[in-house]
């Protein structure tokens, strides 16, 4: 078996996710106490109420709990000297390798709620596909940065 | 060095008109469709009603006249090793193009070309990014001013390569400019009458197929006692089946006619030659195009070949090129529409010398399957359930659907393979035709090893590549192969790795 990748995102990153599953959540959460309602003034069968109830019950526990820890426990990165290696995915486990040969460009990326954590997320470009890993520490995440692009310069193509 | 201004020929005004005109059915077609269902309304409304009448000879003449003045303001020049163009209707632009950065002339000869002996010339350069702008298209110059620009190109690119006097090409001098103008062309491909004939015909073969079929099945009806059962019910299904059946049938044979007219004209004559390091490409039979491809810029080689095609040995071969214009997404040039799967390799070996056709196939292991198959009974349950049951008795032919499926995922099972030489990956799969990537180590962008729960349980897992093609990319991907071969093929494409 191929060892995993090195490093982990950082545990910030899962209180992100938290935060994103948690603001799905609120929407499904306002759509079923909408539905409730209906129902109630509509006077109708009781088993809708069950599903207003449950349907945002399950919702919640897996998209604020269960699928972020899942996905952070599989999120791994890690840059070597020649290539770069990530691996990730919830139910379909995705590891990529990316030679610096053919790294093109590298940017950071930070929203508001990434940077209310300190969190940016960088994305790697090669001249057909991009790669971003996703919640990295600001000063991490710029270091990395910098770090890929004066290895990819380096990285000469001997094929 | 010449400074000569060049214009392009007078009957590209026209052409330009043409164009203008095409762009403007679409707005056209709305108006008078609109104006039409007031018309039908009201008879005599007053001058407005005709407004549409009058704009639309003002917006003609409006086209024929920018038609005009567009070829009036268009010159071309060579200068400082650099082609320039000037043109422009109200703004004059500028565009120069340093000359070694042209990578390919394309040629196009149109009905208006070909009685004049014009060509319309569309110059691509390395299409990096937003590569709309470094493009030019000369509507239609004589073929003299076609050839000029060839030289200019083979003079500057000599000059170039003189400067730092590293390529042996550039020990000869200047003396010999015209021997490079006038390159090497080897003839690799030329698609015989029987094989275009074959190509038309077998295009969009199978839906006909199909629906030939279902007109024959419809009348096999008659056969099965159906008539005991549901009387009735019968009659009617019976006859609208049929009538169903053959206007499906009359549709798609036009369908079909027509699009084997227009294979016929568009791969009529067409031809394969190697020029140095680039590909040129002839066909068409009223139009006639010409394309040129470097060969560095192929980035992977893709056999296809579908059900009917396999049948009869045949396959098709495309190559997947980078940069080119920024119109199309996807740069998939066919190289051989059709040839015979053993003719290719030999021309192939020709163009491509690296190139392993043949390589050790490394097929999807025993246990791989059922995963081929598994999936798609997610949704054949519930449809053939629902059909079966809404549709009792006739319902019921749809459980047919469940062996057809399988037996499409075992065939998908036995194409899947791929093979790992010094320097090349090479991907087989099958969704319903047969396609083969052969993509050289240093194309790939980057690699993938998908594992889903189910892969992991059985010790499988599918392998991913990109590489690029036009200014995107394209993904070859084979599905349920045993992970550690997968994890080797990873190690393998490390740079660190071996």
């Amino acid at each position: 078996m191929r060892k995993e990748p090195s490093n982990r995102i950082s545990p910030k990153g899962l209180r992100v996710w938290r935060l994103y599953g948690l603001m799905h959540s609120a929407i499904i959460w306002l759509v079923a106490i909408g539905g409730g309602v209906l129902n109630w003034w509509l006077e109708g069968p009781w088993w809708v109420f069950m599903i207003c109830a449950v349907v945002p019950l399950i919702y919640t526990y897996l998209f604020v709990y269960l699928f972020p820890k899942l996905q952070w426990l599989r999120w791994r990165y890690e840059v070597r000297e020649q290539e770069i290696e990530l691996q990730h995915g919830l139910f379909i486990v995705k590891r990529t390798l990316v030679p610096m040969v053919r790294v093109q460009h590298v940017d950071t990326e930070q929203g508001p709620i990434l940077r209310k954590y300190d969190l940016a997320s960088i994305t790697i470009s090669t001249a057909a596909t991009n790669h971003t890993i996703p919640a990295l520490i600001t000063s991490e995440a710029d270091g990395l940065r910098s770090r890929i692009s004066t290895l990819a310069r380096v990285a000469e193509d001997d094929v | 060095m010449s400074k000569e201004r060049y214009k392009l020929h007078p009957i590209s005004a026209v052409l330009n008109f043409i164009k203008g005109l095409k762009d403007l059915i679409f707005p056209f077609v709305i108006i008078f469709v609109a104006n039409g269902f007031q018309g039908g309304a009201s008879e005599d409304k007053g001058w407005w009603n005709y407004i549409p009448y009058i704009i639309g000879p003002v917006v003609l003449l409006f086209v024929l006249f920018s038609g005009i003045i567009k070829w009036k303001r268009f010159v071309y020049w060579f200068e400082d090793d650099e082609l320039r163009i000037e043109y422009g209707l109200f703004v004059k632009k500028k565009r120069y193009i340093p000359l070694e950065r042209i990578q390919s002339l394309n040629y196009t000869e149109g009905i208006l070309h070909r009685p004049l002996k014009l060509v319309k010339v569309t110059i691509e350069t390395a299409g990096s990014g937003a590569s709309k702008e470094a493009e030019a298209e000369l509507t239609a110059i004589s073929k003299e001013a076609a050839k000029l620009i060839e030289t200019e190109l083979a003079q500057a690119k000599k000059r170039k390569s003189n400067k730092p006097a590293e390529d042996d090409l550039a020990v000869d001098g200047i003396d010999d400019v015209n021997h490079v103008a006038e390159a090497t062309s080897i003839p690799i491909f030329k698609m015989s009458l029987k094989d275009l004939i074959v190509l038309a015909t077998t295009s969009g073969g199978i839906g006909v197929m199909f629906s030939g079929i279902a007109v024959f099945a419809s009348q096999f009806s008659e056969l099965i006692p159906y008539e005991k059962i549901y009387n009735e019910v019968v009659v009617f299904l019976k006859f609208g089946l049929f009538i169903v059946a053959i206007s499906v049938f009359a549709v798609l044979l036009v369908a079909w006619l027509v699009s084997v007219a227009l294979t016929i004209l568009n791969y009529y004559q067409f031809t394969i030659v190697q020029e140095d390091d680039q590909i040129v490409m002839t066909r068409g039979l009223l139009e006639k195009k010409k394309v040129t491809i470097p060969l560095s810029r192929v980035q992977g080689i893709r056999i296809i070949e579908n059900p009917l095609r396999q049948l009869f040995g045949y396959c098709t071969v495309i190559v997947e090129s980078a940069g080119g214009s920024a119109g199309d997404k996807e740069q998939k040039i066919r190289l051989f529409p059709l040839v015979k799967k053993n003719e290719i390799e030999q021309p192939l070996r020709e163009l491509f010398t690296h190139l392993e056709i043949e390589p050790d196939w490394t097929v999807s292991p025993k246990r791989a399957k059922i995963h081929y198959y598994r999936l798609d009974f997610i949704w054949m349950i519930p449809v053939v359930g629902s059909i079966s049951y809404f549709f009792y008795p006739f319902g019921l032919l749809s459980l047919l659907i469940i062996p057809i499926i399988a037996l499409l995922g075992l065939w998908q099972h036995r194409s899947a393979a791929f093979a790992v030489t010094q320097n090349q990956l090479s991907l087989r799969n099958r969704g319903f035709s047969k396609s083969t990537y052969f993509i050289e180590k240093k194309r790939m962008q980057s690699f993938n090893m998908k594992q889903s729960y189910f892969q992991k349980r059985k010790n499988l897992a599918s392998i991913e590549t990109t590489i690029k093609s036009g200014l995107l990319g394209v993904t070859a991907k084979v599905d349920h192969m045993n992970a550690e071969d997968i994890e080797e093929v990873m190690t393998w494409y490390e740079p660190s790795g071996n």
